[in-house]
């Protein structure tokens, strides 16, 4: 459970108001299931991600830090941003803050440095907790899982981190706890190319094919992602990557919440694992 | 202009392009790009490829043993090459950020669909990824109506950037 004294604020985001709702409505779900508060910070913005830092550091640092004070003002010690990419822009600025305090007017808006950003999986893992998940299990999934994490979930440089860069764990514990098995496989943090999928598609379909066929060739039934991003593009453009990479079987693609809420019980209104392009369906009746 | 991290710490171990995903679409190779800037070649470095190919993904900065952050620097040396006008070689995803924050700015929230929309025509590709754009919209993905406005988000910003 949260730790005494800390009060948690969700910042969603623009992908989970938006085209991933699935992730934002199943992990409203799988909390409610756990008993763990989800608030919503108000008046909330977009981040910047994927475009801000990439081409203005001072817009990155303004977008970043409105939402940073607002949590604080709103009197939240913790902002968790289920998002990778969310979560990787605003802990960067956070610790761009208590590297250098003027980082913290980038906004305009008063902000005493003290929130913490969280991550949704440190956050499940942790917090949460593995004895409080396990106590929710209705029915043991019978399935094999390649958890991805990507890359912006495990590398923010210069912090202190509670899971491994390279070979992290702390979502195959998780999945463990709901009766699947994980497997050992080569590209948990390799990066499925991020926003280049949407200009770039070629560059990183090669990305995302090499992804896949290592899961499939470690006997995995699906892939386990808790990004916005990575979902979209291991599931959206999967068919033809495949063809292309040669993968003989279709792979899908669960946010982790979906899969927790699996196993959980919770219906499809809350799951919405309809809304994947690559049918879970068999998957969702196993085990 | 100044980069927060110095190229001097490198000794060219090329830990950095030997993990990078994307390192075989790139004319400089991380390494590279830390090495010509250390010999103070700044505009080989600010036209090059590289920048507009870097995912962003980080394993160069969390790997390189003298904790250089290369992720940062290539934000930095973007930001610096659009502003000095260099021509960019990736025109696809230069457009690509420049919608994406024009959209985030009108209401605070990207709306998806204009975003996506908005770009394949800068781009003059109506119906690239249609199909995908289809399907999601079909699914309920994709919302004809913009996400509602972040209350006095416009006037925040122009007063930011007036100062
Ligand atoms: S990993 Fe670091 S030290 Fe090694 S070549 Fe790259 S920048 Fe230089
Ligand atoms: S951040 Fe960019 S340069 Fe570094 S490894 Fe990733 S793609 Fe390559």
């Amino acid at each position: 459970m949260a730790k005494l004294m800390s009060k948690v604020a969700v910042y969603p985001g623009c992908s989970l108001e938006g085209s991933s709702s699935a992730f934002q409505t199943s992990l409203k779900g799988v909390f409610d299931t756990l008993s763990a508060p989800w608030e919503t910070l108000q008046d909330w913005s977009c981040c910047g991600a994927s475009s801000a830092h990439a081409l203005d550091h001072k817009l990155h640092q303004a977008l970043t830090v409105r939402n940073l004070a607002l949590a604080g003002q709103q009197g939240y010690t913790d902002l968790l941003a289920p998002c990778a990419a969310c979560f990787h822009r605003l802990a960067s600025a956070q610790r761009d803050v208590e590297k250098d305090s003027e980082v913290a007017k980038a906004a305009d808006i008063p902000y005493d440095g003290q929130v913490r950003v969280r991550n949704i999986v440190d956050f499940i893992a942790n917090d949460i907790g593995m004895a409080a998940i396990a106590a929710r299990v209705k029915r043991r999934l019978n399935i094999k899982v390649a958890c991805y994490y990507g890359c912006l979930n495990t590398r923010l440089p210069r912090t202190a981190q509670s899971d491994d860069r390279e070979y992290p764990m702390a979502m195959d514990r998780i999945v463990k706890q709901l009766g699947a098995s994980t497997v050992d496989w080569s590209y948990k943090t390799e990066c499925c190319g991020a926003s280049l999928f949407a200009t770039s598609g070629g560059v990183s379909g090669k990305l995302v094919g090499k992804i896949l066929k290592d899961a499939a060739a470690c006997g995995a039934d699906c892939v386990v992602v808790a990004c916005p991003m990575c979902h979209n593009n291991l599931d959206t453009k999967q068919e033809e990557i495949r063809a292309q990479a040669g993968i003989d079987r279709p792979l899908p693609v669960l946010f982790l919440s979906q899969i927790m809420g699996l196993a959980f019980g919770l219906p499809e209104s809350v799951l919405k694992l309809n809304d994947s392009f690559t049918p879970v369906g068999a998957l969702a009746s196993h085990g | 202009m100044m980069l927060k991290e110095n190229p001097s710490l490198c000794y060219q171990c090329a830990k950095c392009s030997t993990g990078c995903p994307v390192s075989k679409e790139m004319d400089l190779m991380p390494h590279q790009i830390i090495h010509l800037l250390s010999l103070g070649q700044r505009d080989r470095v600010l036209r090059s490829r590289t920048l507009w190919m870097c995912a962003g993904c980080y394993a160069c900065a969390v790997r390189c043993p003298n904790d250089i952050d290369i992720t940062t620097v290539m934000d930095e040396l973007r930001s610096e090459a659009v502003e000095k006008g260099i021509p960019c070689p990736h025109p696809e995803v230069l457009e690509f950020h420049r919608n994406f924050l024009k959209d985030m700015s009108r209401r605070g929230k990207v709306h998806e669909l204009r975003m996506m929309g908005e770009y394949n025509m800068r781009m003059r590709r109506p119906f690239h990824d249609a199909a995908v754009g289809a399907k999601m919209f079909i699914k309920g993905r994709l919302h004809l109506l913009p996400p509602s406005a972040v209350g006095g988000f416009s006037r925040w910003m122009k007063k930011l950037w007036r100062s």
